[in-house]
């Protein structure tokens, strides 16, 4: 990830070198043909509340857009991490298993939470792939957050 | 047309389907049944683990001496002692009726049990860490998830709380923490002395108040009793209680501290480093009670302890680096404390 992809949008970083479910918050990274990186944005990670607790399912798994692929726990409340994509699930991160805080510090780099091999497009539908949409999709969550006390003013 | 709160008392169950009947809720709720709020009152006491908590979290041969099994639960939270003296009640509703957000539908979720419980008289509260407090003290435990489409809020009615074995069934390399771990629940844990059935009243009457639908008594539907049967299989599987995938190795092999909350900003310390290990209760940011050793203290362990007692967590660094090295050590192992994530 580049340094220039990375951009301070609401006082929240965005990564413009990928593509964004916008319901889920997860973010979807190339990395070679047919695989995936995935993980969560800083605001669905703020959203969330602080994560105590992620696991994921085996690797192997077959993994079904809109289906879960792991939970997070936050406050006691355990709740489903949303594939943005179909395939497989290849490699978890282990790191962010062990310590979720990596995902709150890091969460376009390090934070990263599985890789998956896909057998579609990750920029098939509904993922926002343009800089322009992403931006403006980021923005109008952070103030609808923000409105409805999600978030910090 | 009000659509209905589904009412489900389950009297006095079997540790077993203490857990896994709202569990068949949940599944059922996912797919089309009604809100549903459920009551039950193990009619055993048992050890029930978080849904992503490791069972060396429990001590075995506590369980094993007293007779208490261990079941996994899918909602959130750390290992807890269960008995009769408890009414459990789970509040069950389709995802969509729910907040997106965890902690707001949390809020929306606990706000009718705060309501029941001041009903009766208790000046409940929920406070800023979504914790049902009366005064100082945690009066209802609670845990939550998404199952499938259905998100469900657990919590309970203590009437009578066994302070000894909710501390007994957690393992601990330290019996100081242990006995940190004990005080402080009895400091910050009580029991709530009111006729259960009068509560209960009020918390039907308040989650259908809040919910705007309409209390009606019913049952499980087949669908659930199906689900019911596949879920105390799956309880009792060997697999499902070694719990969700986990790293291999904890912090990528660093050592982890042994930690355990008490309630939101209540909590015990048990860690080590390098030769060094430091054992403490911590209440609202502040060392509560703490005990030393280090090789290289000498005769300054007592003078380390009085400088800890009573300062806020962040100062513990400074004022250990007065004592050299031991100090840096033992610093170092209160920095592997992370009662964020507890």
């Amino acid at each position: 990830m580049g340094e220039a992809s990375l951009v301070v949008v609401g006082g929240f970083t965005l990564a413009l070198d990928r593509h964004y479910h916008p319901e889920t918050h997860m973010w979807v990274l190339e990395t070679g043909p047919a695989r995936v990186r995935i993980g969560m944005d800083a605001v669905g990670i703020e959203t969330s509340g602080t994560l105590a607790q992620l696991s994921f399912f085996a690797e192997g798994t077959e993994l079904a857009a809109g289906r879960p692929f792991g939970q997070l726990e936050a406050a006691k409340f355990v709740g489903p991490l949303i594939s943005p994509v179909s395939g497989t699930l290849m490699t978890m991160n282990e790191e962010v298993a062990s310590d979720p805080g990596l995902a709150e510090r890091d969460p376009y780099g390090a934070g990263w939470l599985i890789e998956a091999s896909t057998s579609e497009t990750a920029a098939a539908p509904p993922l926002l792939t343009e800089p322009a949409e992403i931006t403006a999709w980021f923005t109008a969550r952070i103030a609808h957050y923000r409105l409805n006390g999600l978030i910090a003013q | 047309m009000v659509e209905p709160l589904r009412i489900i008392d389950f009297g006095c169950s079997s540790p077993l389907r203490s857990q896994t009947l709202w569990h068949a809720i949940a599944y059922g709720v996912s797919a089309s049944e009604k809100a549903t709020l459920s009551f039950t009152r193990p009619g055993a006491p048992y050890v029930c683990l978080g849904y992503h908590r490791g069972i060396d979290e429990v001590d075995g041969d506590y369980c094993l001496d007293n007779g208490l099994p261990l079941l996994r639960r899918m909602v959130g939270g750390g290992p807890v002692y269960l008995d009769a003296d408890q009414l459990f009640f789970q509040i069950c509703l389709p995802a969509r009726a729910v907040p997106a957000s965890s902690r707001q539908a949390l809020r929306v979720l606990l706000e009718p049990a705060v309501t029941a419980f001041r009903a009766v008289g208790v000046p409940a509260v929920l406070d800023d860490d979504l914790e049902i407090c009366a005064g100082d003290s945690k009066i209802c435990g609670h845990g939550a998830a998404r199952i499938e489409d259905a998100v469900v809020v657990c919590g309970n009615l203590i009437e009578r709380f066994d302070h000894e074995r909710a501390a007994g069934v957690l393992a601990f390399d330290d019996r100081f923490q242990r006995d940190q771990t004990l005080a402080l629940m009895r400091r910050f844990v009580s029991p709530t002395a009111i006729e259960p059935a009068v509560f209960r009243a009020a918390i039907i009457s308040a989650y259908a108040s809040a919910l705007g639908l309409d209390p009606q008594a019913g049952w499980l539907s087949g669908p659930e009793r199906r689900a019911l049967t596949g879920l105390d299989e799956r309880f009792m599987s060997d697999a499902w209680l070694a719990g969700p995938t986990r790293p291999a190795t904890s912090k990528a092999g660093k050592p982890t501290a042994r930690q355990v909350k008490v309630r939101a900003g209540v909590w015990t310390l048990g860690a080590s480093y390098d030769g060094a290990h430091v054992a403490a209760g911590v209440v609202r940011g502040t060392i509560d009670q703490v005990r030393l050793q280090d090789r290289g203290l000498n005769g300054a362990t007592d003078r380390a302890e009085r400088a800890l007692t009573g300062i806020p967590l962040q100062s513990v660094a400074r004022v250990l680096d007065g004592f050299g090295d031991p100090g840096r050590r033992l610093a170092a192992a209160f920095a592997m404390a992370d009662p964020a994530r507890l």
